[in-house]
């Protein structure tokens, strides 16, 4: 098992003028992972990614790939969907296709059929000989995403792949981005949306303001955001609630009680409680905080 | 290399394939084929009835003479009497292919002497009117009593624009009121031709083979060739100015640009458009050999005048060569403009002194034809924005010594590896900033950042 990241920063730094677009920024991406790189529009996302796919050098730090220094060379182990991104209007989706592969030096038969096999799983085959002008957005967004992954490469970054997709679309395009990562593929992926990307990331990344805000796995950063609340819906007297020893506070929604658990007690001995006093629970769940909720919480508190 | 090679591939096939391209490469040799052979063949041509003209001549002398004027039986010249189908016809060259032209019209008259027979003229001009107005008549000439005097006549007809009749019949009272006048003077009339004979200016090239004939076709080839280069150059740096833009604009650079060196992307970009322009150039190149090769002798034998002046062999290299390089440097700026602005009407705008700059060049090529030699010459076809048109005009007009094409080659290429660097500086940061237009200081400052 190799447990070198895929990718490795270390206090990269880079500015446009006065502007600092990213300042001492370190990071690593392990390999087979979805790492999501999250912040707000303008926090550095982008310029994080062009000095990774080596579209920009950093004014200062180490980027490392695979274990080694970047290298043009090793662009072509690079997929990458950028947020800005297009299509030539007047060529045939076939012919960009093998084009953009070719230029990560991936030709021949291997290729050919891989094209009519990311045509069809996005139920694009119809349109290869089509002119990208002829077709819709959502379908355009489609075939650069193909651009991306058609040359199979070790490293996929993903610049807002979702952003104006309909849900039918974002379902197939998640569905294969979990496909690669099965396969192995390291995959970086950079949104402002947090709940896409709560659902599939491993580990993430909060970058606000140029600066690194937060990063680690996504299961280990919400346990320890974890508010230790619970949402109840019961029947019956709610008198057990009211012990200070096990509730520190009672809120009431609509139809459910939230319930902060006291300093050192545990859930686990409420739920007991309840029902040997003879309550009716029809609901019992743990909340966690949504990564929306940690991102504002931690947001603000460096405003 | 391969990925420089899949960017020269995808321009010069996605070009090449296009039906603009098709149609441009067909019809361009067609066009200006057009402009040489069109005016001749309209001019020949022959349209509807003869143009009957009724003649009212109250000097009581002058019908028979105008007749024979007008209908060219009375000479100026050995070559009235000739058809355009005459050897001598293929050198001519368009003024005269346009006399000869006006020729086979001038025979195309009908005269009508009317007499006054005592009916006061007004009288008899209304009756002309009228039936000029019915059609019998396309037109009427009145040659009042005093004409030998005042030299003055008056032409009534429907179509005045005409100006092949106005201008026949002028010419030819002229020569029958000169004749007239002379043989009043008791002067013979074989005299008169013998000493009115026009003096005709042969003019003859000297080249590297010795005096060769030349009848005004040096100077269209020089004109053609400057035209057509300018033209070239100019067509093909809008090519790259475009699709530089398109990169941008659609944001395809910043895929490109994850995969590929931007300075392999914007050289390989320049190459493949140079080699649509090269296919386009050989196309018409060899339409053009093919033309001189056969369509020529075809024409010939159909009567038509058409000449093709040699051109040595050696043209068509320094050509290319001057196209490349006029085509390095100006699309070289066009690529650096396109990576600057943000839409295709910012480009061109900012493209506007660039094309002046040629426009200039173009015009250059005027004083140099006239003096090839002077000094003047030699420096605009040293500077690298105007020698691919300055120099090649002198090429064809009187080749000066190879070392000098050589020093223009020379600077011109120096220029062209400056402004790939430049551009490539430029282009490289240019291309991914989205937005506004950059300014010269931010350009600036792109160019001097490692």
């Amino acid at each position: 098992m190799n447990y070198s990241p895929t990718v490795k920063l270390e206090n990269i730094t880079k500015s446009f003028g006065d502007f600092i677009a990213v300042s001492s920024l370190t990071l690593s991406v392990r390999a087979g992972r979805i790492y999501g790189l999250l912040g707000p529009n303008g926090a550095g996302k982008t310029t994080t990614i062009r000095m990774i796919v080596n579209i920009t050098a950093p004014d200062s730090g180490r980027i490392e790939l695979f274990g080694q220094q970047i290298t043009p060379e090793l662009q072509d182990h690079i997929g990458y969907l950028p947020e800005e991104r297009g299509l030539y209007k007047k060529m045939k989706i076939g012919d960009q296709l093998r084009f953009f592969a070719e230029l990560k030096n991936a030709t021949g038969k291997a290729v050919e059929e891989r094209i009519d096999k990311w045509l069809a799983r996005l139920k694009l085959t119809e349109w290869k000989n089509k002119k990208s002008m002829e077709l819709s957005k959502g379908m355009q967004q489609k075939v650069q995403f193909i651009t991306a992954i058609l040359h199979e490469p070790d490293l996929l970054i993903l610049d807002e792949p979702f952003s104006g997709l309909d849900p039918v679309n974002v379902e197939l395009l998640k569905d294969i981005v979990l496909d690669l990562k099965a396969a192995g593929k390291t995959i970086i992926f950079s949104t402002h949306q947090m709940e896409i990307a709560e659902k599939i990331c491993d580990d993430i990344c909060l970058i606000n303001h140029s600066l690194k805000v937060l990063d680690g796995s996504l299961r280990e950063i919400k346990q320890s955001f974890g508010r230790n609340s619970v949402a109840l819906r019961i029947e019956g007297s709610n008198g057990i609630l009211n012990d200070p020893s096990l509730v520190s506070k009672i809120e009431r929604h609509s139809d459910e009680i939230e319930a902060l658990l006291a300093p050192g007690a545990n859930a686990q001995d409420l739920l007991k409680k309840l029902i040997a006093s003879g309550v009716m629970v029809s609901k019992f769940e743990m909340i966690e905080p949504s990564l929306n909720d940690i991102f504002i919480e931690k947001v603000s508190e460096a405003e | 290399m391969r990925k420089f090679l899949a960017v020269v591939k995808r321009e010069y096939l996605q070009r090449v394939r296009t039906k603009m391209f098709i149609v441009a490469t067909i019809l361009g040799p067609l066009v200006m084929s057009l402009f040489g052979v069109v005016p001749a063949l309209i001019f020949s041509i022959e349209a509807g009835a003869p143009v009957r003209i009724a003649v009212v001549d109250q000097t009581g002398k002058m019908y028979t003479r105008l007749y024979r004027a007008i209908l060219n039986e009375i000479k100026d010249d050995d070559e009235g009497a000739q058809t355009a189908v005459d050897p001598k016809a293929l050198n001519a060259n368009s003024s005269e292919r346009l006399q000869q032209a006006g020729k086979q019209q001038r025979e195309n008259f009908e005269l009508e002497e009317v007499a006054l027979d005592g009916r006061p003229i007004d009288r008899l001009r209304t009756e002309l009117s009228e039936r000029v107005r019915r059609k019998d008549l396309d037109g009427f000439l009145i040659l009042p009593a005093n004409l030998l005097q005042d030299g003055k006549a008056e032409f009534f007809g429907r179509n005045t624009g005409d100006l092949f009749t106005s201008g026949r019949l002028e010419d030819g009272l002229t020569r029958a009121v000169r004749e007239q006048r002379f043989a009043d003077a008791g002067i013979k009339t074989d005299v008169i031709r013998e000493l009115s004979k026009p003096v005709k200016l042969q003019s003859y090239k000297i080249g590297e083979k010795g005096a060769e004939q030349d009848s005004g076709e040096g100077f269209i080839l020089v004109f053609a060739t400057g035209f057509i280069i300018y033209l070239t150059i100019l067509m093909y740096g809008q090519l790259v100015l475009g699709a530089v833009i398109e990169e941008k604009e659609t944001r395809i650079a910043e895929i490109l640009f994850s995969s590929v060196k931007p300075f392999v992307l914007m050289v390989g970009k320049l190459i493949g458009v140079s080699l649509v322009a090269l296919t386009q150039l050989a196309v018409w190149g060899l339409a053009f050999g093919a033309f001189a090769l056969f369509g020529v002798g075809v024409l010939v034998s159909k009567g038509l005048p058409v000449h093709i002046p040699h051109i040595a062999p050696i043209v068509f290299v320094y050509f290319t060569l001057f196209f490349l390089l006029g085509y390095f440097i100006y699309a070289t700026v066009y690529a650096l403009i396109g990576s600057m602005v943000t839409t295709t009407q910012e480009g061109g705008q900012l493209a506007m002194p660039i094309i002046l700059l040629l426009v200039i060049g173009f015009y250059l090529a005027f004083p140099v034809i006239q003096s090839p030699d002077s000094r003047f010459a030699f420096w605009v076809s040293m500077v690298p924005f105007f020698s691919p048109i300055t120099m090649l005009v002198r090429i064809v007009t009187q080749t000066p010594p190879l070392s000098q094409i050589l020093l223009s080659l020379l600077i011109g290429f120096g220029t062209v590896l400056l402004l790939t660097w430049l551009a490539g500086r430029i282009y490289r940061v240019g291309m991914l900033m989205y937005g506004k237009k950059a300014s010269i200081p931010e350009v600036w400052r792109w160019v001097r950042q490692a």
